[in-house]
């Protein structure tokens, strides 16, 4: 079981962000070298400058915003949410000063984020499970979903664990301790990280977020990267 | 199916793998949004036509041959083998598909349907299976391009016999043509429809604005477009580049049909000449007080349906509506933003295919006939020949009691001295 876990939180945290990123990249790197089309693809009426306007459809999802309205606030509430957690995590790299600038808990939100962003994942899955929507959906985009879940909820498990109900034997320290000394491949897991009484969540939280990092360039998660380019088409 | 002609079919389908392609293959996350805007859909309420299910069947084909998913875990996103049956599909996504754009409207991303489409056309005429009446008029059309010099004394001949009725609508100085044709350096050449409803009201209108223009040999419309064959439809546009080139003209305006328009506006690539439709003409025209007309001519309320290759597609948005302004006191709009106007549903070939599709597109189109009773007009105008025949069809079949017009026409009939 030892060895297990320490798979789990060793050696395939570094294979899973080697396949994230390397795999971005040569997936983008693939598209990116395609030659051009050779025609305008926008539709009309145009709005000038067309990059700013790619840039607000990427990231406000108008379209979203007039046909679906509950569906875009879901959106919205989720994509942010993710943005939000993904910086929390990156501040706890405690030796980067550049991503430190304003000192708060971490993480932000006190736990609503991941809650709100659990229930975005839920609402985008039930409505995957009626048609027609049902009828577009493919396994991937179920088990993305799924994935994504398990990662959110195992993770705000531990945050709630510590913000809604004082638990301190696992906190934001050991967390700090662990993932720095992945970032400086001196591995050194803390007793509080594998032997007390959450560590089960802190391990399927990470087994869960490394498939999802190992999924991504494979998938239409992509459309994080892809999203703008594609806008842009539209927008001439 | 055997190994050789799927192979073959795979070389097609990456012929056409560029960037923009992939893109569109690669991001949609079926979220949904689309289900609304195809007006087949919306009309006739399966899954299949919609927008994101039509560009998934082209997807999953994609995903099993381009894809190392498609190899290694295959049920993931469903990818599915290039057989008879994945045939059969294609051309059912294919030709339903008119090729609107509404969809890109809708889509968080702006995903082109029609592109995707594309993939599916040449696939099928790879397979053979592509509706043979389109490849046929597209290679008669080739054909006419290669050997016009011996058809042109008869088209010269007919031409003769359309002048009487240009004059009677518009009385020319003595000594001018009505339907000039081989100006060099002509200021602008106009390339109409085989029919001379195309030639008639657009001379008269040449002729009123004192316009130095000359008729094209060839027709503007593009079936190579249609049945979705890149080469053909670089070949058929061909012979109108090389005649304006020729004959060192400044502007190629297309007449009334959308596919040309945007094939010529948007495919021919760089030239020395502008490319304009006959609606942007005719406003430019009116703007300038080039010709003036009779606001007592159009009885009735006016309804303009936007013909989505030149409107969404193409930009022509408010030279209509302009040039309606000039024409009546009594215009009202079909929908409260053009963009949102539906399709007529007979775009992508499907009104060239006649009898064969009449059925599914008036089944497909029953919300464009609902647009067109909500509004309550005498006059339903459009500038679009495909547009045209297919309001006709659905004015017909649903009783709408419109009287369906070309814009352009009806510039014509109005103009005064």
């Amino acid at each position: 079981m030892d060895k297990l876990i320490y798979f789990i939180l060793v050696p395939m945290v570094y294979i899973a962000s080697g396949v994230f990123v390397l795999g971005t990249i040569v997936r983008l790197v693939k598209i990116f070298r395609e030659p051009k089309h050779p025609s305008p693809l926008q539709i009309y009426p145009e709005k000038k400058p067309a990059w700013l306007w790619a840039f607000v459809d990427t990231f406000t999802f108008p379209t979203v915003r007039r046909h679906k309205p509950l569906l875009w606030v879901f959106l919205m509430v989720f994509h942010i949410g993710l943005l939000l957690l993904i910086i929390g995590h990156l501040e706890l790299f405690a030796e980067i000063d550049l991503i430190q600038i304003i000192p708060h808990n971490i993480f932000l939100g006190g736990g609503w984020v991941g809650l709100l962003v659990a229930i975005s994942l839920l609402y985008f899955l039930f409505r995957r499970l009626a048609s027609p929507v049902r009828d577009l959906s493919v396994p991937e985009d179920y088990y993305l979903l799924i994935l994504l879940f398990l990662v959110v909820i195992f993770g705000s498990q531990m945050d709630w664990a510590r913000s809604w109900y004082f638990y301190e034997e696992m906190g934001v320290d050991h967390y700090r301790e662990y993932l720095s000394s992945l970032l400086f491949f001196e591995p050194y897991l803390p007793a509080e990280i594998t032997d007390t009484g959450h560590s089960f969540m802190l391990v399927i939280h990470v087994f869960f977020a490394n498939l999802f990092l190992i999924f991504f360039p494979f998938t239409q998660a992509m459309h994080a990267f892809l999203s703008l380019p594609v806008n842009k088409l539209r927008r001439g | 199916m055997d190994a050789d002609t799927r192979d073959e079919l795979l070389k097609l389908f990456s012929s056409k793998l560029n960037r923009a392609m992939r893109y569109y293959l690669e991001t949609c996350t079926r979220c949904g949004v689309c289900v609304e805007a195809c007006h087949v859909h919306a009309s006739m309420g399966q899954s299949r036509y919609i927008a994101a299910y039509r560009a998934e069947i082209v997807r999953r084909i994609y995903k099993k041959y381009f894809k190392g998913r498609g190899r290694l875990w295959p049920s993931v996103a469903e990818a599915k083998e290039l057989n008879q049956m994945a045939i059969d599909e294609l051309f059912d996504a294919a030709y339903s598909c008119t090729g609107c754009r509404r969809c890109m409207v809708y889509c968080p991303f702006g995903i082109d349907t029609q592109m995707m489409m594309g993939i599916a056309k040449l696939l099928l005429i790879g397979a053979s299976a592509e509706p043979e009446i389109l490849t046929m008029l597209a290679d008669m059309s080739v054909e006419k391009g290669k050997s016009y010099e011996t058809s042109k004394p008869g088209f010269v001949a007919g031409l003769k016999r359309l002048e009487d009725d240009v004059v009677d609508k518009w009385r020319l100085e003595a000594g001018r043509t009505p339907i000039p044709t081989e100006v060099e350096g002509a200021d602008l050449l106009y390339v109409a429809l085989a029919g001379a409803h195309s030639i008639i009201p657009a001379a008269a209108v040449f002729n009123a604005a004192g316009e130095n223009w000359s008729l094209s040999f060839f027709e503007a419309v593009n079936f190579g477009a249609f049945v979705g064959d890149p080469t053909k439809t670089k070949l058929i546009l061909n012979r109108i580049v090389d005649e304006a080139r020729r004959l060192k003209v400044k502007e190629v305006c297309i007449c009334e049909c959308g596919t040309a328009y945007r094939v010529m506006k948007q495919l021919s690539g760089d030239h020395p000449f502008s490319v304009s439709s006959i609606t942007e003409v005719h406003a430019r025209y009116l703007r300038a007080n080039r010709i003036r007309l009779d606001k007592t001519k159009i009885r009735g309320t006016v309804i303009y349906h936007d013909p989505c290759q030149i409107a969404r597609n193409g930009g022509v948005i408010d030279e209509p509506r302009y040039i309606l302004s000039q024409l009546t006191d009594h215009y009202t709009e079909m929908t409260e933003d053009p963009t949102y106007n539906w399709c007529c549903g007979g775009g992508g070939g499907l009104v060239a295919l006649g009898e064969e599709t009449l059925d599914f597109r008036m089944k497909s189109a029953r919300v464009k006939a609902e647009q067109i009773q909500a509004a309550n007009a005498a006059i339903l105008a459009t500038a679009c020949e495909n547009c045209h025949t297919q309001l006709g069809d659905l004015n017909d079949h649903y009783e709408l009691g419109v009287e369906v017009r070309f814009l352009s026409s009806m510039v014509a009939d109005a103009l005064v001295p």
